[in-house]
């Protein structure tokens, strides 16, 4: 068994590693995938260096850590490195030419990327980092890869039209919730997400890090943001003024499937990894934290303000709630786009929870409520889309409504189908925390997308006034 | 009342006589006529008629054929009387032959009372006086012969009418030859275990016979008792008839209600062993007597169930060649309301492996409704779970409409629709008139609705009759947008851009890449659930590969699409219509864009660079 490498073995790559760090603080903020946009990078130093292919083209894992002001968050970089026969990467990729070798972001170079896949396929360790199969995986190698383009957080590579390597850009220690959550959930043989077939981790400074997830890759799957749009555009478009549920773009018998589908996720996940009570105490600490999210938010976004008053007593319903109530691990930033319709049914993707969200914040035991709450809420922007950055238009608003009420219904129809109790049941915590996620969303679209800021402001008016 | 000659040659009116109830078949051969000395019924002998020559010999023609649809009621009155007939259907063979067509499916025109459309047969071996004689028959076998097109028919193995000589001979005379042809019992107790499928006309299986005193078993309706294929000489008479049309040419048969021919105590009397022992008894008679005839199995099921009726994979199917794929139509409509692919991906990714001498036969519409009711305790599949669950499509996709109808005469989704058809695994099955956009008229009966007359020309009656416009069958459709002045095959054959010409084109292009018929399926699948994208591959002998690549929009919105072509990198794909040259396909996934409903078909050519090839010139 082979220890951590120590630096200094792979010396060779000491002095391109160091200039890499001077690049990487202009570099970095232009990737998608970085979470830090909103400051200056002050420093970008290398916690690991590991060669996966050696000489040119080489092609060098690299671990970071990015101090912005008080924050120092770490970072997995891909860097391919030439002297000749530079790939055909795009701009954005390029990261410079350090010690004679043109360094570019390598997850678009085929060529390189290959290896991954190996590796895991084979079992091997190189330096601290451990490529594994998931047992009983068999894999077929020798496959060329193509990330795919609509991934915001983390890249992830497709395999032929057979697997998925997920490459986890910001790490947190520990092992990858996404990783332990898909792989209880395939011991019990859930029909209901992609199959785990193998993953890359490592150590660095004594701590575990997953660094990658290899899946199975559903080329026959559709998101169900994109699903749900399909239904939405065909009820905008339709003149003839008939209600959802009698136009032939109905989601509703989807919706229920999918809705089906969540609640036996739910069911698996607390068979796999129990499930606890919580107790007074702890409601009283969520209220808190939804009021003190509330207050936050609300002195920032000043179109809160004539709801907050009522917002608060909405939160504050939770700390009265009977207690105790059930809570579990759940998904946690669940929505349409996290989801997939195959044709086997629905999947569910992405276990790692809300990405702006604490380690701790992501592990800690949810009320499943959270992703029934998370998914109505995508039911609402679904419905609205397309009435974004348009004049208010009274008719095509009434028609998103009957939408959104027609599916969302539907979603809570079969989630308590499938789990024997409807979540409308518990009417405060679900308002509560549908509200929490809208009250979240205005503090997103303020600061990212200020057209799209009436959607929850619109929610929020009309889940106040709905639940008095 | 009816006129016939007794086994002692004078003639006399006899209420009693076993073809008593057969209608206009006085100057014909036909069963029934005399009876031999046992008992026996003299039936008519194919030695009796002339015989038409064979079409070419291809062993596997009905895995590529076009097949087409056509009610000899519906086609064309050769005589004036209203009706269309045998002489006039063949009258039309030219047209059929310039569409492309490969070969005609008749629904029955055998002798019957016409209380189940003919599908209530009286005489296995006449034709229904109104459509002509059974020497028509093999004119029209002769002239689509020498055309290269092929005729097959309906049989219905299971029932009788309760007209046919058969029936008439047993109820009277248990003890005779036909005694036991039939399902006869004592009480209505037996079998309790076999649903009623058509329940709103029947209330049991069983029906009381005054004249012989006994219940005669039916699972259709009580004019059509069930034959008894217990009894060696009914399975044997049952090959004889098809043997009667075989010897006379016919290129096979569809046939009707097969999952029912055998009753078995404690079983619900469908699919049952003994029904599958006797059709590979029929196969093998075919494979050894009729080489290159098919059989074509009517088994409304689900497709994990109609495969069984291809039989043996390990042979290549040793039971009916080909059997229609049900519940693919319906999710082509549910698809495209939808817009959405999965319903279409579903039901084929639940299609199982067919054995390699079998084929599909699927249809947009046919002389029938459709109704997602298919069967009621398949519980196993997901498929029927939950789409019966959604009303409106139910009720909008089991109705009795013609397609253009259907498709609100939308041009764009007509042309989509028929793509698919013509694309999609398994032999297509137009519908008579389909090909010219034909309405329907919902003010007639339901099932009349889709039986109108061909539109032929704007002439009288549609160009179908010379006779009285008050004689013919039904009223040619007459509405402005379906009307035979406007929707008419001379029309359309007169223009280029015509939904006729649309679809011949369409046929020709199909047939110039044997892929469609024979080639695997691959479901692309790809992000756009509204695109539906599809391979056919078919391999050739040589090792290489012929790929033809379908990408449908089923949105009427346009629609991007990227697909996973990896697999192809460096061909070009050349669209099937024009022979036009897209992109070269790369290692990233090929982007397309489609209008809405629209659609490509490509070959995926390996070709050298356009510019080393003009290079060349």
């Amino acid at each position: 068994m082979s220890g951590p490498v120590e630096t200094e073995e792979v010396g060779p790559h000491d002095e391109l590693v160091e200039q890499l760090t001077e690049t990487l603080p202009e570099w970095l903020p232009t990737q998608r995938w970085f979470g830090g946009k909103d400051r200056d990078v002050s420093a970008v130093r290398a916690l690991s260096w590991t060669p996966l292919l050696d000489g040119d083209p080489l092609l060098l894992h690299v671990v970071v850590e990015v101090e912005q002001a008080d924050r120092a968050e770490r970072y997995q970089l891909l860097v391919g490195s030439r002297q000749h026969q530079v790939p055909d990467v795009p701009a954005s990729a390029s990261i410079g030419v350090e010690a004679g070798f043109t360094c570019y972001e390598a997850t678009g170079d085929a060529d390189l990327t290959s290896c991954l896949l190996d590796s895991i396929a084979g079992g091997v360790q190189i330096g601290h980092l451990r490529f594994e199969a998931e047992p009983d995986a068999e894999l077929d190698t020798g496959l060329r890869a193509h990330p795919i383009t609509t991934e915001q957080s983390n890249t992830s590579l497709v395999y032929g039209r057979q697997y998925i390597l997920k490459l986890f850009r910001k790490l947190t220690p520990g092992v990858n919730k996404d990783l332990l959550l898909h792989r209880a959930l395939w011991k019990l043989g859930s029909p209901h997400i992609a199959e785990p077939l193998g993953a890359i981790s490592g150590e660095i400074d004594g701590e575990e890090f997953t660094f990658g997830m290899l899946q199975r890759f559903m080329p026959d799957a559709a998101d169900g943001w994109v699903m749900a749009s399909t239904s939405v555009r065909d009820l905008m478009a339709d003149g003839s003024g008939l209600p959802p549920e009698e136009l032939g773009g109905d989601f509703a018998g989807e919706a229920y499937r999918l809705g089906k589908a969540v609640a036996n996720v739910h069911a698996d996940l607390a068979r796999a990894l129990g499930s606890q009570e919580a107790h007074a105490a702890e409601l009283e600490g969520s209220s808190a934290a939804m009021i003190e999210r509330l207050d936050r938010i609300a002195a920032e976004v000043p179109e809160l303000g004539p709801h907050v008053e009522r917002l608060r007593s909405a939160f504050r319903k939770v700390a009265d709630l009977p207690s105790p109530i059930t809570v579990q691990s759940v998904h946690g930033d669940l929505h349409l786009g996290q989801v997939l319709r195959t044709v086997q049914g629905w999947l569910l993707l992405d276990f790692e929870g809300e990405p702006a969200a604490t380690l701790a914040e992501r592990t800690a035991l949810r009320s499943p409520l959270r992703d029934v709450a998370g998914m109505l809420r995508s039911f609402d922007y679904a419905a609205h889309q397309l009435l974004v950055g348009q004049p208010h238009d009274e008719e095509q608003e009434e028609r998103a409504l009957s939408w959104a009420r027609r599916n969302r219904s539907a979603f809570c129809d079969g989630y308590g189908k499938a789990s024997g109790a409807d979540p409308r049941e518990q009417a405060d915590l679900l308002l509560a925390l549908e509200l929490d996620k809208a009250v979240y969303e205005v503090a997103y679209e303020h600061a990212n997308r200020p057209d799209w800021l009436t959607v929850p402001l619109s929610s929020i008016a009309r889940m106040l006034s709905e639940g008095e | 009342m009816t006129t016939l000659q007794n086994p002692r040659g004078d003639r006399m009116h006899d209420d009693t006589a076993p073809d008593s109830e057969l209608v206009g078949l006085e100057d014909t051969p036909h069963t029934g006529e005399s009876i031999a000395d046992d008992g026996t019924l003299v039936e008519p002998q194919a030695g009796d008629f002339a015989h038409a020559k064979q079409a070419p010999d291809d062993p596997e023609w009905f895995k590529r054929a076009v097949f087409y649809e056509v009610l000899v009621r519906a086609f064309a009155d050769s005589d004036g009387d209203g009706t269309g007939d045998l002489r006039g259907l063949a009258s039309k063979l030219d047209y059929l032959e310039w569409l492309g067509v490969d070969c005609l499916w008749l629904p029955p025109f055998y002798a019957s009372p016409l209380r189940d459309g003919g599908y209530d047969i009286s005489d296995f071996r006449a034709v229904l006086p109104e459509f002509g004689t059974v020497d028509d028959f093999v004119y029209l076998l002769e002239e689509a012969h020498r055309r290269g097109i092929r005729v097959i028919t309906d049989l219905v193995l299971n029932h009788t009418s309760d007209a046919h000589p058969w029936f008439q001979a047993s109820r009277q005379d248990p003890d005779g030859p036909y005694g036991d042809f039939y399902v006869w019992a004592d009480d209505d107790s037996g079998y309790p275990d076999a649903r009623i499928i058509f329940v709103d006309t029947e209330t049991s299986n069983w029906t009381y016979d005054p004249v012989r005193g006994q219940f005669f078993w039916h699972r259709f309706f009580s004019h059509q008792p069930d034959l008894n294929f217990e009894n060696e000489d009914v399975q044997e008479a049952m090959l004889d008839v098809m043997r009667f049309w075989l010897d006379l040419g016919i290129d096979g048969f569809r046939l009707d209600a097969v999952p029912y021919l055998f009753e078995e105590e404690g079983t619900n009397c469908e699919n049952l062993p003994r029904t599958h022992d006797y059709l590979k008894r029929v196969r093998a008679t075919i494979d050894r007597e009729y080489p290159g005839r098919v059989l074509l199995a009517e088994a409304n099921q689900w497709p994990s169930d109609v495969v069984e009726y291809f039989g043996d994979p390990k042979v290549g199917g040793d039971e009916c060649h080909m059997a229609f794929h049900f519940p693919l139509m319906p999710r082509l409509f549910m698809a495209v309301r939808r817009e959405s692919r999965f319903p279409i991906s579903e039901i084929l990714a639940q299609t199982p492996e067919i054995p390699g001498g079998a084929q599909w036969g699927i249809f947009l519409r046919n002389h029938d409704e459709l109704t997602l009711e298919m069967v009621t305790d398949d519980e196993r599949d997901y498929m029927y779970r939950e789409y019966a669950t959604d009303p409106r499509m139910k009720a909008n996709i089991g109705i009795r409409r013609r397609l253009a109808p259907l498709l609100g005469n939308d041009r764009d989704q007509l042309e989509l629709f028929t793509a698919m058809l013509l694309s999609l695994p398994g032999s297509p099955v137009l519908y008579y008139g389909d090909e010219i956009g034909m309405g329907d008229n919902i003010w007639l009966g339901d099932r009349d609705a889709v039986r109108t007359p061909m539109q032929w020309s704007p002439d009288r009656n549609a160009g179908f009759s010379r006779s009285d416009p008050g004689r013919v069958y039904l009223p040619p459709i007459m509405d402005a947008v379906y009307g035979y002045e406007a929707i008419n095959v001379e029309a359309q054959a007169a223009n280029d851009a015509s939904l006729l010409n649309w679809t011949r084109r369409m046929i020709q292009v199909r047939k110039q890449h044997a892929a469609f018929g024979e080639g695997e399926f691959v479901d692309l699948g790809g992000s756009n659930p509204s695109v539906l994208a599809y391979k056919r591959v078919l391999r050739r002998e040589d090792g290489d590969e012929d790929v033809v690549l379908c990408v449908n929009n089923l949105s009427r919105f346009p629609q991007p699409v990227e697909l996973e072509l990896g697999e192809h990198e460096g061909a070009t794909p050349v669209e099937l219509t024009g022979s036009v040259r897209f992109p070269r396909i790369g290692e990233l996934p090929y982007l397309l864009t489609l209008p809405g409903y629209g659609f490509y078909w490509f070959q995926l050519a390996e070709l050298e660079d356009e510019s080393e090839r003009r290079s060349m010139t």
